[in-house]
């Protein structure tokens, strides 16, 4: 019995777009960066401290650091683009009627991207004044 | 289920815990915008997620998040080597002696502190 070899390009034809390959390939890229940023996270917030000593005061100094203010978004944007294709996969798993495919999608993706402005606003909310500080100290010439 | 050896339990492990640290993920970004609104509340929120209840859940989360990086560096070695595919079996027995290296010392330095009651 003779079975059909399918190549690259056969995939390519069936895909239409490189969309699956970019997606992909970012999985894997963010993974891996994922692995230090998160867990390094857990490490700071939950090995070197006792967590349940996280109050305001300690928040708000960490949201205002310039090291962990940009290690924040990166940990935000990260987190829910690795999160949001994942649950993506799922869906398209499990979900197989088109139309609620689409309803699901459109209510998750909604919450996901409305917890995603919320966080992104959160860290832009406090002050400025020490990464502004750091800017500030750079000689200019 | 499809064949119920290693790979398949490696991806159920994989996607079950990715799905628990989305949940949580949201969960955890709103928690922290409570700080918006000034002390009084985030204060009060912080301290709910203090409750002996939810640090307990909270040690599942990080149960979760070292199973699917370790599972998600399996993964890789997958997708981009040989021996990868050939021994994805025994790394994945790898991944679990990993896990347990890290999280049992995890386990003692958190348990006491959640059992002391602060």
């Amino acid at each position: 019995m003779v079975t059909k070899v399918y190549t690259l390009n056969d995939a390519k034809a069936a895909a239409g777009n490189n969309f699956e390959l970019y997606w992909w390939v970012f999985m894997r890229v963010s993974g891996l960066l994922l692995v230090f940023l998160v867990l390094g996270h857990i490490y700071m917030q939950n090995i070197a401290i006792n967590s349940a000593e996280i109050n305001y005061d300690y928040v708000v100094s960490r949201f205002s650091s310039p090291t962990w203010k940009i290690y924040d978004i990166f940990l935000l944007g990260l987190t829910i683009l690795h999160g949001a294709n994942g649950l993506r996969y799922v869906i398209d798993d499990y979900v197989k009627n088109l139309s609620t495919r689409f309803w699901v999608k459109t209510i998750v993706f909604t919450v996901i991207a409305s917890i995603f402005v919320l966080g992104s606003i959160t860290l832009w909310t406090f002050n400025f004044q020490e990464i502004g500080d750091v800017m500030r100290s750079v000689p200019s010439h | 289920m499809y064949r119920g050896r290693e790979g398949q339990w490696a991806f159920i492990f994989h996607r079950v815990s990715g799905l628990a640290i989305l949940f949580y993920l949201l969960v955890h970004v709103a928690e922290l915008a409570a700080a918006m609104w000034g002390p009084q509340y985030s204060n009060a929120i912080l301290g709910f997620f203090h409750t002996p209840v939810f640090r307990l859940a909270l040690l599942g989360i990080i149960a979760a998040v070292l199973y699917h990086a370790l599972n998600g560096l399996r993964i890789i070695f997958m997708d981009f080597t040989g021996w990868g595919v050939k021994y994805q079996a025994k790394i994945w027995y790898g991944v679990f002696a990993v896990f347990l290296v890290i999280y049992i010392p995890v386990l003692i330095k958190i348990l006491p502190e959640i059992f002391r009651g602060h």
